[in-house]
């Protein structure tokens, strides 16, 4: 060991000179501020509450969202149910006809137009036919 | 080991191994939160057979301490000889005296010597801390005493009739 110089502490000077520096303590609010879910208020931490959920998961629940959505947006056709009633309706029977009978029609005459007479029309005893010229 | 019940062993040791290298209350609080912040988002990267959750949270102090210094002290030498330094024998009190002293030390030196002295830590803890062997902790020990005991030399007299007076 080198032997000290007049202008250099001893280790046992040095030793008793290092702990006059002090540091300071640590802040009181430093816990509040690396554990601030300690301090605060119930209802803070239920709208700041967060869950871990996998990537995979994730992927999946956001899937099956849009998935849920598309459907969702797009039109149903409707849909046809067929069903069937029995339905009691009264039936109206047809007539049958089951015998023609027939009888006399009475006619009745109709009166003779005046002035003529069916006794007068006679065919003539000579034929006179009379030319006629065109005029061209 | 829950987060909680680290944070209530670790968190004042934490604070001061930041505070020292950092020198700001503000910046040391940051690590230390980050720290605990750490350790509950990422619960698994902590090794138990790697090293004590004490040795963790100080690795990732210093670490956090290490970028803080190089954002803001990159003209400042990480290792080799000391920087220069304000003399001490202008400080008003011997804490200051101290803490500048040490601020002065190269930063390698400095968390070797910070981690040993006010921290407690066992050497192979540093090691484990700060990524290195054991031999180069030692050495930075060394030289990290050798350069306080030339800047504390003034303040000799002053510690000796510190008791007296």
């Amino acid at each position: 060991m080198e032997p000290l110089k007049e202008d250099e502490l001893s280790d046992q000077e040095l030793d008793a000179l290092l702990p006059e520096w002090k540091a300071p303590l640590a802040p009181a609010h430093l816990r509040a501020s690396v554990f601030p879910n300690v301090s605060r208020r119930w209802w803070r931490n239920f709208w700041c509450f967060s869950i871990w959920v996998p990537a995979p998961v994730a992927v999946l629940i956001a899937i099956v969202v849009v998935l849920a959505v598309w459907r969702g947006s797009v039109p149903v056709a409707p849909r046809v149910i067929v069903r069937t009633e029995r339905v009691d309706v009264p039936v109206l029977k047809d007539r049958v006809v089951s015998r023609t009978i027939y009888r006399d029609r009475i006619v009745h005459a109709s009166p003779a137009a005046p002035g003529r007479n069916a006794h007068e029309l006679q065919p003539v005893a000579e034929l006179r036919p009379v030319i006629i010229r065109s005029e061209e | 080991m829950t987060p909680e019940k680290a944070f209530d062993e670790y968190h004042q040791a934490v604070y001061s191994f930041a505070y020292r290298l950092t020198l700001r209350e503000d910046i040391a609080e940051d690590i230390t939160q980050e720290c605990f912040l750490a350790v509950i988002r990422d619960p698994q990267r902590f090794d138990e057979a790697r090293g004590t959750m004490k040795t963790y949270l100080f690795s990732i102090a210093r670490n956090l301490a290490l970028k803080q210094y190089r954002d803001h002290r990159l003209e400042s030498p990480e290792d080799g000889a000391p920087a220069a330094v304000t003399d001490p024998r202008t400080s008003m009190e011997l804490s200051s005296a101290v803490a500048e002293a040490v601020n002065a030390l190269p930063l390698l030196q400095q968390e070797a010597l910070i981690l040993f002295e006010y921290e407690g830590a066992a050497l192979e803890e540093i090691a484990g801390i700060v990524g290195a062997d054991v031999g180069t902790v030692k050495s930075r020990l060394h030289r990290a005493r050798n350069g306080l005991r030339r800047m504390l030399a003034p303040y000799r007299k002053a510690e000796s009739t510190h008791g007296t007076a």
